[in-house]
Order: structure tokens, then sequence, then C-alpha cells
């Protein structure tokens, strides 16, 4: 078993305290590296660009880069919220030798270079909701509505992870992958056969499922093929 | 923000998608730090393919280093000297303090405590 990242100080009033969501992406990785997944698809020489979107306390991407599990790395994160891009910050440096990290805050991948993310993560806010907090003035690090923006996901709790699916396009390198987290009210087998019928250079798969209590949750691989 | 992430980052601003201000942003009263790191010559050689190469050399002069050759150099006529001046530049220099400019709409962002912020305010906002 890969050891978990130690997270410290984290302040679960402002950033997302790692979940069963959390866990199962690590699951995921540790699963994909025992089968040698990613070493086999990277038998060249380039570095890899490695973007996961909405890092909260840095979890995931610590313990990718920790574990060397996709090979020579390039981690950006990227958060709409400052705390949880510090914690993220702190959590890479706590855990790893490696410094190859580096954060924005931005809204999902908007101000990355199009077409250059090999490998995209993201455990995005999916419960559905009502509606979705508006995002507070950025010095506002106080504001509760930080926590709620991390969890919520409005209408199916699909508005943010829909947003996302609509710039993959541009926001994938060719044979780049993006790794992302749906929960059972996503209705994701739909999203998904929706998703296919639009961008037909696609491939989608889903990579794990695990039922959690009362949640069920999957994280589908989309590659862009071409 | 370390050096090396100034290649891979644009303007935000949906109506500067594609064009040809928006990348690289333009770099403004930097304050910067080194922080050294171990040299990974494998890791540094790896990453020259994914670089923009005019990008880098117009930040790197932004930020008063004029060194860097004006072409890519080639596999074959790169030197552990290059390579290290390149591991300086590209990932031990840290951005602590500064501005990004967008050459197409003059947005300005900025860098705060080594974060960039690229949150727009709500009238811009997708
Ligand atoms: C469910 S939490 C996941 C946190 C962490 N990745 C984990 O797995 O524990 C969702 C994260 O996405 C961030 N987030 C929400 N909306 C976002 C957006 N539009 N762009 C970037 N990040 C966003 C939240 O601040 C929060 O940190
Ligand atoms: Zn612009």
């Amino acid at each position: 078993m890969l050891s978990t990242p130690i997270v410290k100080d984290l302040d679960i009033d402002k950033v997302y305290e790692p979940a069963e969501d959390t866990f199962l992406f690590l699951d995921m990785f540790e699963q994909l590296h025992e089968e040698q997944y990613f070493t086999n698809l990277n038998s060249n020489s380039t570095a890899n660009f490695v973007l996961e979107i909405g890092s909260g306390s840095g979890l995931i991407t610590t313990f990718i880069a920790e574990h060397n599990i996709i090979p020579r790395s390039y981690n950006l994160v990227s958060d709409i919220n400052i705390v949880a891009l510090r914690t993220t910050l702190n959590t890479f440096n706590d855990n790893t030798e490696n410094t190859n990290c580096d954060a924005l805050r931005c809204n999902l991948a908007d101000s990355i270079r199009l077409n250059q993310i090999n490998y995209l993560l993201f455990n995005p806010p999916y419960v559905p909701s009502e509606e979705i907090p508006s995002i507070p003035d950025a010095d506002d690090i106080s504001n509760t509505a930080w926590v709620d923006l991390a969890l919520v996901g409005g209408n199916d709790g699909m508005l943010i992870t829909n947003n996302l699916l609509n710039s993959l396009n541009n926001i994938l390198a060719i044979n780049g992958e993006a790794y992302i987290l749906f929960c059972a009210r996503n209705k994701h087998p739909q999203v998904v056969e929706k998703f296919k019928s639009k961008w037909t250079n696609f491939q989608v798969n889903c990579v794990i499922q695990r039922k959690c209590g009362w949640e069920e949750l999957a994280i589908y691989r989309f590659k862009k093929m071409s | 923000m370390k050096f090396i992430t100034s290649n891979f980052v644009r303007c935000a601003v949906k109506s500067c998608d594609g064009t040809e201000g928006s990348f690289p942003l333009n770099f403004q009263d930097c304050k910067l730090q080194l922080e050294e790191q171990e040299f990974n010559e494998e890791f540094i050689i790896s990453m020259l393919e994914r670089l923009d190469w005019s990008a880098l050399v117009k930040v790197a002069s932004q930020l008063g280093n004029n060194a860097i050759p004006p072409q890519k150099p080639s596999l074959d006529d790169i030197n552990e000297v290059l390579l290290k001046d390149l591991h300086s530049l590209l990932l031990e220099t840290q951005i602590i303090e500064g501005k990004m400019i967008c050459d197409n709409c003059q947005h300005v962002y900025y860098i705060k405590d080594g974060i960039a912020s690229f949150l727009l305010p709500p009238h811009l906002a997708k």
C-alpha cells in the first residue's frame, strides 16, 4: 500500500476536508500505478503537465507526485479558494522532496494555455443544490461561502462539471486524459452518453466505482484521441 | 509562481481566447526569489520540447535575464552549463510579487505572496 500524505493544520471551516471521494482518487491512482498504466503510456521522454482543478487540501496531487505515479510530471493546481491553494502547497512541501508544483488561483482551467494538459484531475463540487453561492470578494477569506463552493454543484450537481466538460477539448493535449468524479445523483450514464455523441474524438470509460454509505461514486476517464 | 509556469498561463478573459496578445502575458514590477532545488538534467531535457521558446525569452528579459539564447538549442548543442541555467531560471526562480498584463485586453493580473490570481471580476467572468 502506498502511504497517504499527511495534511497538517487543515482549517476545515475554510478548506474541503479529504473524504471518500478524495480517497477514491488515491485508490484509483494506486491501482493504475500497480498496473504500470502511466509508465506504459509514457515510453517517450517528454515532460507531462498534470493539472488538478480544485485541489483543496492538496492530497491527490501530493500523492501522485510523492509516489512518482506519472513520469516526468510538472504539477499545476488551480482552485478559486486561496486558503486551499496555500494548504495544497504546504501539503506538497511537507510530504515530498519533489518540487515540481505550482498553484494558480483560477476558475477551472481558464488561465491555462490551450491544448497543453496531459493529465487533468477534478474532484468537483458535485452535490445537487438549488443554486451555487456567488464567489465572495477575493480577499474575504473568512466568508463561509468558500466551503459551500467546494460542495454544491447546482442543478443535478452538474453545473461546474458541465462547464469543464464543455471546454475539455480545448484544455487537453492530444492523447491527454481527464479523470473526473461523479456521484449517482449527477446521472453520469446520461452525461457520458451526451458527451460521447458531441465529442466523437474522445473515449470515455468508468475506471473505478464505489458505494460509500448512501452515496455512490464513480471516476471516469475522458481520453482525447485526436 | 515559478518562472516555468509563465510559459503555460494566458489571459483568462473569454474574448481573448486564442488571440496573439493573450500569451505570453507581460510581466511588470516583479519581485523575484531564488529557491534552491536539486538539479535534474533529465527533467530539464524532457521539458525543452514543451516550452514556447520565444515566450520564454520574452518573459526572461522582462524579468531582467537577457542571457537566454534567442533560438531554442537543439539536443545536440545543449551543454550542462545551459541546462543548469535553464534549471535555475525555470524551476528555482519564483515570482513573489508582480503584475501580469494581457496585450490584447490590458487586464492586469496580480501575483501576491507567490500565488498568481486569474479570478475575474463578475462582468468579465464567463
Ligand atoms: C470536492 S472539493 C475537492 C478538494 C480536493 N481535491 C479533494 O479531493 O479533497 C472541490 C474543490 O474545488 C474547488 N472549486 C470549486 N469551484 C471551482 C472552480 N470553478 N474552479 C476551480 N476550483 C473550484 C473548491 O474550492 C474545492 O477546493
Ligand atoms: Zn486579455
